[in-house]
């Protein structure tokens, strides 16, 4: 009884305190503290949590950090603030998580979505906002022309990773036969919708399946084993190429096995096992803040904040990060969302991978892609397309 | 054509697929027989008994992999374990989630609201605890192909998802079949009022009934972890499966859900070898459909009691 009172009167205090606590942030918000500057927020939007969850963990604290050194740095005619909003990287996950940004009336801008199929999804309603989105990792092809006012992403897109990784499989890999496995994403299908075709231009032998993520790949396993490929490319995000390398060795598949950018992270060698993982191959157009020497500051300065080294797209997210900040950093004490959208159409920024400037349909200069490789249990870069491809 | 160029392999990888399924259907058709409830909240119990042999076996091996007779101990103890927190898992289950329902005389929804919220609690605090990455299993032995059936190779991990199947399923049969207890939830399926009437303690039985369940789905929840991967929602599209494998075989029905189980592992199996894979789950549930169709109580036919 007496508990049952306790409770009684606990529950509509602790409510009480919640919204209490939730009107003191939102009425915070917006307004100035701190020496009467503005406070604005830049955004991540990303899956962070799910399946893929540590891609987008990675670009989430790059954004933060490059966030708080801005501020660190105290040259800013207003204070910066970061926010995150998880959309688990699912296409029905990017709506919501963008609706919540856009709601948030001091969000200038938004680094983000990460994976494709939410962008797609999300986009028309950053466009309709007026609110820049910039993503550091949205791969898909088609995104750049279905329309979108505000969108921008500083990784070139798959077509140009689709054919690289096919010249490396046909001329490198010296592949004649070539098994396609893509995960029937947005991502998945557009990768292998460019990998095949270039294949094939290439005079190598291509067969095709699509094969939603599960956790079962032996039967995959074994159609692939049956059609002896010299070497098998999976379209996919890395938890399903996990999985999926461990069904191909154990149904005895001992060729070469590549991924794309979705694939490649070290969650990849530990999930598969170090051991089923060794060689495997992986296409990307992002660099490596580890063993980048102009990325030394920034993979200290990570490790230091996260205990943990920048991981594949952290260095792609810090530099869009920056890339906002400088254009931020030209428009005064009070930009509005409009403003930071059209002033970034003309940004010229030198990041740690790239020089961020834009075409006009929001597609970044310059395609460089990197091709990776697991050796000794760690991913490490082989090089650039273009020096291995001769 | 198609069909037949890797058919014993996919039928060989569609049976060790299959065993897993009937092991988590048992635990469907168990509670099911005897409370005629659908307990959604058991692919949690498979979760827990893959978290539970996956911690020991994560203690118990180091860099290297085990070989020889330490191999099959380990196994023996994942599957011991599995089972342990599995059957535990269910035990509070149906204590917290479905015992003060029954005592009030809920109706029929409101088990099956507190079996999916049962589902959703279990599944975000393992998500919450220990992350919602998927944990590989160190492994236990060296996988590889140990001998070849017409052609097609059968790999070490067939061979002991197979073996640990089927002793318990074969366990489980005489335990209904042969024992006091067997015969308490065979009472209890047939009709619950009358049982009680002749003695038999039914909320002693139906506790006993989801303990078995979640001890099968336990093993199984380890020995899934030890070929695939541990995470925290890992149990939701086996759980799917095992259910449908349940209701194809007849649901209510042990020899049912074996049977249901390893008939839907096989059509999966070989149902891609035709077209892309993506059809996989399409295929299964068409047969679903069409062996419903035509025998609307499973392949077996209902009811716990008769039948066992």
């Amino acid at each position: 009884m007496e508990i049952k009172t306790m409770v009684r009167a606990a529950v509509p205090l602790a409510l009480g305190a919640v919204v209490l606590a939730g009107c003191s942030s939102s009425s915070s918000g917006g307004t100035g503290n701190g020496g009467g500057k503005k406070t604005f927020a830049i955004a991540y939007q990303g899956p962070l949590s799910g399946d893929n969850a540590q891609l987008g963990i990675n670009m989430d604290n790059a954004v933060k950090l490059a966030v708080k050194q801005a501020n660190d740095k105290g040259d800013l005619p207003f204070t910066l603030k970061f926010v995150d909003a998880d959309d688990q990287g699912t296409p029905d996950g990017g709506p919501p998580a963008a609706q919540k940004l856009i709601g948030e009336s001091d969000v200038i801008a938004v680094i983000g979505p990460a994976f494709s199929g939410a962008t797609k999804a999300s986009e028309p309603l950053f466009s309709q906002a007026h609110l820049l989105s910039v993503s550091p990792s949205a791969t898909n092809p088609n995104l750049t022309s279905l329309g979108f006012s505000t969108f921008f992403r500083v990784v070139p897109p798959d077509d140009a990773q689709g054919k690289e990784a096919a010249n490396y499989l046909a001329k490198v890999v010296k592949a004649k036969k070539v098994y396609s496995v893509d995960d029937k994403s947005e991502y998945g299908v557009g990768l292998s919708g460019v990998l095949e075709p270039q294949l094939k231009t290439d005079g190598v032998t291509v067969i095709h399946d699509g094969i939603p993520p599960t956790k079962d790949y032996s039967a995959e396993a074994q159609k692939v084993k049956g059609a002896n490929p010299d070497a098998v490319y999976y379209s996919g995000y890395y938890a399903d190429f996990a999985l999926f390398t461990k069904a191909l060795k154990a149904a005895g598949y001992k060729g070469p096995l590549m991924g794309g950018d979705g694939d490649k992270d070290t969650q990849y060698v530990v999930q598969a096992g170090a051991a089923n993982a060794e060689g495997t191959l992986f296409s990307c157009p992002c660099s490596d803040a580890t063993v980048d020497p102009k990325a030394k500051d920034f993979a200290a300065a990570y490790k230091a904040m996260f205990n943990a080294d920048p991981g594949t797209y952290s260095p792609e997210s810090y530099d869009a990060t920056n890339a906002v900040i400088s254009v931020l950093k030209g428009l005064g004490a009070n930009p509005t969302r409009q403003q930071v959208a059209d002033a970034f159409k003309t940004v010229d920024f030198q990041g740690l991978t790239k020089e961020i400037k834009f075409a006009p349909n929001g597609e970044v200069a310059g395609t460089t892609i990197f091709i990776y490789q697991v050796k000794a249990g760690k991913i490490v870069v082989v090089g650039t397309t273009a020096d291995l491809i001769k | 054509m198609c069909l037949t160029h890797n058919f014993w392999q996919l039928t060989i990888s569609g049976l060790s697929d299959g065993f897993l399924y009937a092991l988590i259907a048992l635990g469907y058709t168990l509670v099911y027989g005897v409370l005629q409830l659908i307990n959604f909240a058991h692919s949690e119990v498979f979760m827990a008994g893959g978290f539970g042999g996956l911690f020991v076996v994560q203690a118990l091996v180091g860099g290297k992999t085990p070989h020889g007779i330490s191999s099959v101990m380990l196994v023996l103890l994942g599957v011991i374990v599995g089972a342990l927190v599995g059957g535990a898992v269910a035990f509070l289950l149906e204590r917290v989630a479905y015992r003060p329902l029954r005592r009030r005389n809920a109706p029929k929804l409101a088990f099956l609201i507190s079996a999916i919220g049962a589902s959703l609690f279990l599944v975000n605090i393992a998500g919450k605890e220990f992350g919602r990455q998927a944990i590989p299993m160190p492994d236990l032995y060296t996988n590889g192909n140990v001998f070849s059936v017409f052609g097609a190779q059968v790999q070490t991990n067939y061979v002991v998802v197979a073996i640990a199947a089927a002793v318990m399923l074969v366990f489980l049969d005489r335990l209904v079949a042969k024992t006091r207890l067997g015969q308490g939830i065979r009472a209890v399926a047939q009709d619950a009022d009358t049982a009680s009437l002749m003695g038999v303690n039914i909320d002693r039985v139906i506790s006993q009934t989801f303990v078995i369940g979640g001890l099968l789905g336990g093993a199984a929840g380890f020995l899934f972890g030890m070929v695939f991967n541990v995470q925290n929602n890992m149990g939701f599209i086996p759980g799917v499966k095992a259910f449908t494998a349940a209701v194809l075989g007849g649901i209510g029905n042990i020899r049912g859900a074996v049977l249901g189980g390893l008939v839907l592992g096989v059509v999966e199996n070989l149902g891609v070898s035709c077209v892309e894979s993506a059809w996989r789950d399409v295929i299964a549930f068409g047969i679903l459909v069409l062996v419903l169709l035509f025998r609307p109580t499973g392949l077996l036919g209902e009811r716990l009691g008769r039948s066992a």
